[in-house]
């Protein structure tokens, strides 16, 4: 398994570098928008969410945003485009199985998205002079929040694999995903304080704000029902992509798009 | 481009000692030659000893009934139909059927893409489709995909997929080198695969699909949209792969490449199998026996009578007999001392045993 994330991460860069230009084109767009952020317009995020008015808290809301939007779509997107350019059959016919592959995939895909935007935080802070400070406890949050992230991704692969065509969907789910990381169901009350744990991510996000908004230490309740939410959802997720894989399968609809 | 009539099946016992044999294969066409094959040589090397390798003829594939039904009420479509094919290591199948036969659909059950409705795939004594080891026993080169990533370079593509393959990254990197080697692509090993030429991409598909040295290869039309050099090169692949004793499931149009590369031929029409056995005995059954005859110079009246009570007919120097094969010596005997130009049987060719087999057969108007 190492070495299918290994050459999967290799892959990725590799696909990733080829030609320069688009790199370079893609890097000056992102660093466009975070600049953007860094002289305080804020509306340069667009519809994103932010965990309060610091820079800190803005930088970090776009960086999620973006980040999980592009966990969600991955799987979905990568399917589509290999079934679309023929190498989606040898993926299958791997011993490791599809959803092992595409978790490594998965995974290799967010390296990538995380060094890059690491790099260009970096790059912002050495131009602008600003300096990003987040607490080390925001991590645990954000891994219960990536594995619901990975969970609903799987979903959407799930889609892909049998109606193909999801496009259409992906556009629709990005507005599902905003009421999931912006609304903040932590201050509901009544029923909604406690079915918020059964809705996918917004258990972690609410956490997230806690940190980074309303200044408070991390609820290790809440915490681990954050968590158990990630862990639901991403098995779930992997249920539902195993039973979208034997459905392809036995309509002979695999290579198909 | 007919099989020579010295054709024999490769699994025959060959008469070496086992430790020397494993290393030596029979060269198939045109006539047997004993040649040292590296590539073998290395994959028996112990630090590569990470897949078994079956005793020489053993059955790689095996399916039972396959069948697939695509569809349910008005919409159901039966696209093969209790398909069965027995192959050995070491044997080239060639699998022919006319446009939406049930090839592809049959392929892709053995390589546990596409779920058979009934009946069961065997590879290597594994179910690809409850056992996903057994993956590890097939490579496919499939048709209308690019099987590669256009924008790694074969060296990369090779390591790639054969760690996909769950073969050990640094043998997989080593043992790409050698595909490459072998295949002749060293010197494209770092240009992207988007910039080589519709053969050589052909050529690291073919590469890609041994990495992880199946028993079993599946090439669904291998030849096809390639120039004739780029078809000759990876005909003589295939024949070398054959070689090493590992069994080959082969589809093509191009009736004539199967001809000479296969063992055996399996006919589908309408999802069912109308014809398999050996292409020799396949080729013989259609080949009539009706036998030229060319002689150089004039007959003499008295020969000409002789030859025609024989049942033969005479165009100058040409004969044409339709009689029994004993007959024929009676009417070379009748012939001499004309010297004798040219003596041929009509052979048929796998085109027209195919189109014979796929009109003539009892459904064909159905």
């Amino acid at each position: 398994m190492i070495d299918l994330l290994q050459a999967e991460l290799k892959r990725t860069w590799i696909q990733f570098i080829r030609y320069p230009t688009e790199v370079i084109s893609g890097i000056v767009i992102i660093m466009a928008v975070f600049y953007g952020l860094f002289a305080s317009a804020q509306y340069m995020a667009g519809p994103g969410f932010a965990f309060g008015d610091r820079l800190d808290a803005v930088v970090l809301g776009y960086a999620m945003w973006t980040l999980i939007i592009s966990v969600n779509n991955d799987i979905a997107i990568n399917l589509q485009i290999e079934a679309e350019t023929g190498t989606l059959e040898q993926v299958f016919l791997s011993p490791y199985g599809a959803p092992r592959v595409f978790l490594a995939r998965a995974f290799a895909s967010l390296a990538l998205r995380l060094v890059i935007l690491m790099v260009v935080l970096l790059l912002l802070m050495g131009i602008s002079g600003s300096r990003l400070a987040f607490p080390p406890m925001l991590l645990l949050p954000l891994v219960s929040l990536l594995l619901a992230g990975y969970g609903l991704a799987f979903l959407m692969g799930a889609v892909a694999l049998v109606f193909k065509r999801v496009q259409q969907i992906l556009g629709i789910f990005q507005f599902l995903l905003l009421f999931l990381l912006a609304a903040p169901l932590e201050e509901a009350t009544g029923l909604m304080q406690y079915l918020r744990f059964l809705i996918p991510m917004l258990p972690s996000t609410g956490l997230l704000r806690d940190l980074m908004a309303r200044g408070l230490g991390l609820d290790w309740f809440t915490y681990g029902l954050a968590l158990l939410n990630g862990m639901v959802y991403f098995a779930l997720g992997l249920l539902v992509f195993r039973w979208a894989e034997a459905t392809a399968k036995q309509r002979g609809s695999l290579s198909g798009y | 481009m007919a099989l020579g009539s010295t054709h024999q099946h490769p699994a025959t016992p060959l008469p070496l000692l086992p430790s020397v044999a494993k290393n030596f294969k029979i060269s198939k066409h045109p006539t047997y030659r004993w040649e040292l094959n590296p590539f073998v040589q290395l994959a028996h090397r112990p630090t590569d000893d990470w897949t078994e390798h079956s005793s020489p003829g053993s059955i790689v594939l095996d399916t039972r009934d396959l069948s697939k039904v695509y569809g349910r009420g008005k919409q159901r479509f039966e696209a093969v139909k209790q398909v069965s094919l027995t192959l050995r290591q070491g044997e080239v199948l060639a699998f022919l059927g006319p446009n939406g036969a049930g090839k592809t659909t049959t392929i892709k059950m053995i390589a546990g893409l596409v779920r058979p409705t009934q009946g069961q795939v065997t590879v290597a004594g594994e179910d690809p489709h409850r056992q996903p080891r057994a993956l590890r026993h097939i490579g496919a080169v499939l048709e209308g995909n690019r099987n590669l990533y256009w924008r790694l370079t074969p060296e990369e593509n090779l390591e790639y997929f054969g760690v996909l393959r769950q073969v050990p990254r640094k043998v997989a990197h080593r043992r790409g080198l050698e595909l490459l080697a072998r295949f002749g692509l060293e010197e494209k090993r770092s240009t992207p695969v988007q910039k080589l030429s519709r053969g050589m991409q052909q050529k690291v598909a073919i590469a890609i699909a041994l990495i992880h040295n199946p028993k079993l290869l599946l090439l669904d039309e291998p030849t096809l949209g390639l120039d004739v050099e780029a078809g000759e090169m990876v005909k003589a692949l295939v024949r070398q792969i054959a070689q090493e004793g590992r069994a080959i499931l082969l589809t093509t149009h191009q009736l004539d490449v199967a001809e000479e590369l296969s063992d055996r031929v399996a006919i589908i029409r309408r999802g069912q199998i109308i014809a398999e056995q050996s292409t020799e005995a396949l080729l013989k059954e259609f080949s009539s026996s009706t036998y030229h005859l060319e002689v150089e110079g004039e007959l003499s009246p008295q020969q000409i009578h002789t030859v025609t009570q024989l049942g033969a007919t005479v165009q100058g120097a040409q004969i044409t007999y339709a009689g029994t094969p004993e007959n024929l010596y009676g009417l070379l005997g009748a012939l001499s001392p004309v010297p004798l130009v040219a003596v041929q049987r009509d052979r048929a060719d796998l085109t027209q045993v195919f189109l014979k087999l796929v009109k003539d057969h009892p459904d064909a108007n159905s």
